[in-house]
């Protein structure tokens, strides 16, 4: 249907992951302004109370309920939305610019010649073209990306850009028939492993003090533990701590770590990546210290420091003591 | 096998090479090393099991080779000559030959390839320390009195830059001819040298000399011990001088050139950067020029000249951090400075301003004492 | 085993400040540094981990100006055999799907059992070069993969998804993976190694000696248009402390304890 968008919720482990609720605040509108309106495909096992769960957004929702689809499997969703692209003709096929999102929409845009836009964290429809706006060189510059006039626009969203709606009147439920007939031998899911669980659970901290590669050898932690030890924080940080083996793998916040809700972040020497920002931007209250006035970081601050973190902490752990005594 | 073959035939030259066979196991050489006192490191021991070349594989895994800091107190020391710490930078090159360096030397090493300088910074920003300033560059085949190589480590870590910057404000004033080479400017390899990775110091001794003989330079003027020293010995094809700075100032207050504007009146011990001293011989320079300083009174550490404690930071020990958790050889000087009542600990060298004053912070003297290079305490006291 | 790798030369803005040029579309990378994709440094590392394990074969595939020789040969001393270099100005290299089409267009045609890229590029951060490539070879594919075991006819790859859970999935090969920076500890390449690899064969080619028609990878075959970049607006209302850094330090204390944050 022109103007319709089709939105493919997303799933794991038996729940809805928020990106799907998400995408709700932009794609009713957004479909209302080209004309049609929005659809959500559930593709699933045994899904029936997540699909209730999404009409409740006042949206209508596919499902297509087959023990096949168990488990995420990029080469089965791409199978089966290409079938109900074929069939419903939607103008927009939107997914969550996540590790299910980022497995199968580039190829089903390669298997179909879609045109395709990945990480959106706007999009507009203004005279009859479609237009979004991205990030490039980890947030420092914005690009706007119009599409060429195609028959349908596939895109995937950008976690944490907008808010769940509210939950209004539900929409109807639709199941169809899965397209797939039979399990792929060539790609098979397997298992999922949890990552290990450390001493501290980061996501209970209160008070989080969080380093980046600012950070530069280990040697320089001693400072970090100090401060930390000093307002009774927990240590976390960036991927680039961890993979400097700085930190440990379970206290990583971000994307492929944790989400974490402090009531304080200290932000140090770290640059604020998406990847980072979207396990952080919980917290109540955001303080940076980083060296480059341009780093994003300072976007999502309560308080910022533009400085050399070494030459900073020091102080600040020394008065932080002094005060609290 | 051909392979197999030319590999035994290199181990063997590590007996030629290092005159391992001269050895007479005195023990002077671990007898004076200052990092015993910290780390494993024995380095007799290394000369005496180099000699042995089945074992040089296992001895390039160990550890504490990574803790020499090429003070060359054990060549010093050496009755029969040998350069013990040699045998030390050849097993880390085996290391690096090997690929399995330390991540943080991988990243130093290989952005003095690609950018020039182990700081991972651009080299169009080299001479961003520059801004404000009207500095003179020199110009190919342009004749040139002094020639200025600035040291990367000085030219972009912005704690540094006062002292280039301080030294144009200072040369502007004075009827100097002089100029600074600019982004083309490379690291000199000292410390590619000693973190073992012989194959870029041979290329960059190439590629230095060539860019530093297209100046019509009379002569060069390092701003670091380092720079200075490894011209003056492994760049036997340079056509310049090379002098340390603190060289072209002791002729300049030797000569009344300096107009002073103000007093220093400080207590001053200074310390001898290992590369300047012990590696180079200059010891007089530096305190001449300190103690033509009005007001200066000048102090002597115990250990000084021949015997200065090194401060660790050299040997590529900015890069590889060693595990010992005793105290450093940095807050050692610190304290004995601050025995002596000295006001100001004066340095001619970045890695020891570095190393040294990190020391007095980590040591919490910050407010009865200081660090300072000696460019620092000439832009105090000269007009400019 | 015949594996590819595919690396991009990217700059190093995670410090430097970035400007757009009067252009609209292109930013200033006067003042940057340049060096292979973070994600990609990983493949490479992974793709000669699995060479010294099984033996095989290396070939590196990159499209990029001739700068960018130096990442490849480092690639070659660490243990890839040869490259081929695209190098085209006509490919819309702002579209992840051509890129794909061009990188395919270099791989088609050879034996491959393997092909491991980058998850993502540091400077235009799509993440979907390596997927787009695995359909337009027609071979299996996972991405973000931190860690793999070759199995006999198969990869066992593990996915890293949201939250630090994996996903283990099980591909038939010939497959495309896109790799996860930490998956290994790329090594260093010493001179030496970078010297002897100028003995490797590195190609350069363009469109044209890859059999592909510059129609399908131009800025007109491409299905979006990039219109404008532009600096965002910093949006947070952060509060700016102010002062010499003991000075920053000691407002941010008092700060915190009289808001009582801490
Ligand atoms: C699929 C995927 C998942 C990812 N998941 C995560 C994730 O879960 N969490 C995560 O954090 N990242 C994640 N990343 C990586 C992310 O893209 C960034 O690369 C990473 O967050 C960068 O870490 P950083 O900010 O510590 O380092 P950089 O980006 O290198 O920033 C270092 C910062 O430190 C500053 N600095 C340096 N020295 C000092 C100093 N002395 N004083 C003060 N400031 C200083 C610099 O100005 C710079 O801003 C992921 C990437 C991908 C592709
Ligand atoms: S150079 Fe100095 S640190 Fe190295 S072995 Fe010799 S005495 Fe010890
Ligand atoms: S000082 Fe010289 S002769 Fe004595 S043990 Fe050391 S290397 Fe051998």
């Amino acid at each position: 249907m022109m103007g319709n968008i089709l939105v493919l919720a997303e799933h794991r482990q038996g729940s809805l992951r928020e990106i799907t609720f998400e995408m709700l605040a932009i794609a009713p509108q957004l479909s209302s302004d080209m004309g049609g309106e929005a659809v959500v495909l559930l593709i699933g096992s045994g899904v029936d109370e997540m699909a209730v769960k999404i009409a409740s957004y006042g949206v209508k929702v596919l499902v297509i309920d087959d023990p096949l689809f168990e488990d995420f499997n990029g080469e089965k969703y791409q199978k089966v939305i290409s079938a109900v692209i074929d069939d419903l003709k939607p103008s927009v096929v939107m997914t969550g610019h996540t590790a299910q999102g980022v497995d199968f929409m580039p190829p089903l845009a390669v298997e179909k010649r879609l045109p395709l836009v990945m990480e959106a964290i706007a999009l507009e429809y203004t005279d009859g073209a479609l237009k979004a706006t991205r990030q490039l060189y980890s947030g420092k510059v914005n690009a706007i990306v119009a599409f060429k006039p195609a028959d349908t626009y596939l895109v995937t969203i950008r976690e944490g850009i907008a808010e769940a709606p509210e939950i209004t009147t539900a929409g109807p439920v639709e199941k169809i028939n899965t397209p797939l007939k039979e399990d792929l031998d060539y790609r098979k899911f397997v298992e999922y492993i949890e990552a290990e669980v450390g001493d501290v659970d980061i996501t209970q901290s209160d008070i989080l003090v969080a380093i980046g590669r600012g950070l530069k050898e280990d040697k320089n932690l001693p400072l970090i533990e100090e401060l930390a030890k000093a307002v009774k924080a927990d240590i976390a940080g960036s991927r680039a701590a961890t993979d400097a083996g700085w930190i440990s793998q379970d206290r990583q916040v971000g994307t492929s770590g944790k989400t974490v809700k402090p009531k304080l972040y200290i932000a140090m020497g770290i640059s604020g990546a998406f990847q980072h920002v979207a396990g952080m931007k919980g917290a109540k209250t955001v303080v940076a210290i980083n060296k480059d006035p341009e780093a994003p970081i300072f976007n999502v601050a309560d308080y910022a420091i533009v400085e050399d973190m070494f030459k900073v902490v020091p102080k600040l752990t020394e008065k932080l003591k002094e005060l609290k005594s | 096998m051909m392979r197999g073959m030319i590999m035994i035939s290199e181990t063997n030259s590590f007996t030629e090479k290092f005159d391992l066979l001269g050895c007479i196991q005195c023990g002077r050489c671990t007898g004076g090393c200052p990092v015993t006192v910290r780390a494993d490191l024995n380095v007799r021991r290394f000369v005496y099991d180099a000699y042995n070349e089945e074992k040089l594989d296992e001895l390039a895994r160990l550890a504490e080779i990574w803790d020499c800091t090429t003070c060359n107190t054990c060549a010093v020391r050496c009755p029969k000559g040998l350069k013990p710490l040699e045998v030390l930078l050849a097993l880390r090159s085996m290391v690096v030959e090997s690929g399995k360096v330390e991540p943080t030397v991988r990243d130093a090493l290989q952005s003095v390839l690609l950018e020039g300088n182990p700081w991972e910074k651009p080299r169009a920003i080299r001479c961003d320390w520059m801004d404000g300033l009207d500095v003179k560059m020199a110009e190919p085949g342009v004749p040139v009195e002094n020639l200025f190589f600035v040291c990367c480590t000085i030219a972009y870590d912005p704690r540094l830059q006062i002292i280039a910057r301080n030294m144009v404000r200072i040369l502007n004033k004075l009827d100097l001819d002089y100029g600074f080479i600019g982004t083309d400017e490379t690291c000199c390899g000292s410390e590619v040298r000693t973190l073992g990775e012989e194959g870029l110091f041979e290329m960059l001794i190439e590629d230095n000399t060539e860019l530093l003989n297209s100046f019509e330079a009379k002569r060069i003027v390092a701003f670091s011990p380092h720079c200075f020293s490894v011209f003056n010995t492994y760049y036997p094809d340079l056509k310049s001088e090379v002098i340390h700075y603190t060289q072209l100032f002791d002729e300049l207050v030797g000569e009344n050139k300096i107009p002073w504007r103000g007093e220093l009146q400080k207590k001053v011990v200074y310390h001898d950067p290992c590369y300047l001293g012990k590696l180079s011989g200059v010891y007089d320079e530096p305190r001449s020029v300190l103690q033509k300083i009005p007001g200066v009174e000048l102090l002597e550490f115990d250990r000084c000249r021949e015997r200065s404690l090194c401060c660790e930071g050299s040997g590529g020990k900015m890069w590889v951090e060693s595990h010992s958790k005793k105290e450093r050889l940095a807050e050692t000087r610190i304290k004995d400075a601050r025995a002596l009542g000295a006001d100001i600990v004066a340095v001619s060298c970045p890695f020891c301003l570095l190393t040294l004053e990190d020391a007095l912070k980590g040591l919490g003297f910050e407010e009865e004492m200081r660090v300072a290079e000696i460019m620092e305490l000439l832009g105090e006291v000269v007009e400019e | 085993m015949k594996t590819f790798v595919c690396i991009k030369y990217v700059p190093d803005t995670s410090e430097a400040e970035v400007k757009v040029n009067p252009d609209g579309v292109t930013v200033d990378s006067s003042r940057f540094s340049f060096d292979i994709n973070d994600a990609d440094n990983y493949a490479v590392e992974e793709s000669v981990l699995i060479k010294e394990a099984r033996g095989g074969d290396i070939t590196v595939a990159s499209i990029g100006p001739k700068q960018s020789d130096v990442m490849i040969r480092m690639a070659m001393a660490k243990g890839c055999d040869q490259a081929i270099r695209v190098e085209d100005d006509r490919i819309a290299g702002h579209d992840p799907l051509i890129v794909a089409r061009v990188l395919a267009g270099a791989i088609k045609g050879h034996e491959c059992d393997l092909v491991l890229t980058g998850c993502m590029a540091g400077d235009d951060g799509h993440m979907a070069t390596g997927a787009a490539l695995a359909e337009e070879l027609g071979f299996n594919h996972a991405t973000m993969v931190k860690k793999l075991e070759i199995l006999d006819g198969k990869v066992k790859a593990y996915r890293e998804l949201e939250g630090g859970l994996m996903e283990v999935v099980e591909l038939a090969l010939p497959a495309v993976l896109t790799i996860q920076t930490g998956i290994n500890e790329p090594r260093y390449a010493p001179i030496r190694g970078i010297r002897e690899a100028q003995k490797k064969e590195l190609k350069v080619v363009n469109l044209e000696d890859l059999g592909l028609d510059p129609n399908d990878v131009d800025a007109e075959a491409s299905g979006v248009i990039l219109e404008q970049l532009y600096i965002p607006e910093i949006e947070s209302a952060a509060e700016f402390i102010e002062g010499e850094p003991d000075e920053k330090a000691e407002k941010l204390a008092s700060i915190l304890v009289k808001g009582g944050l801490v």
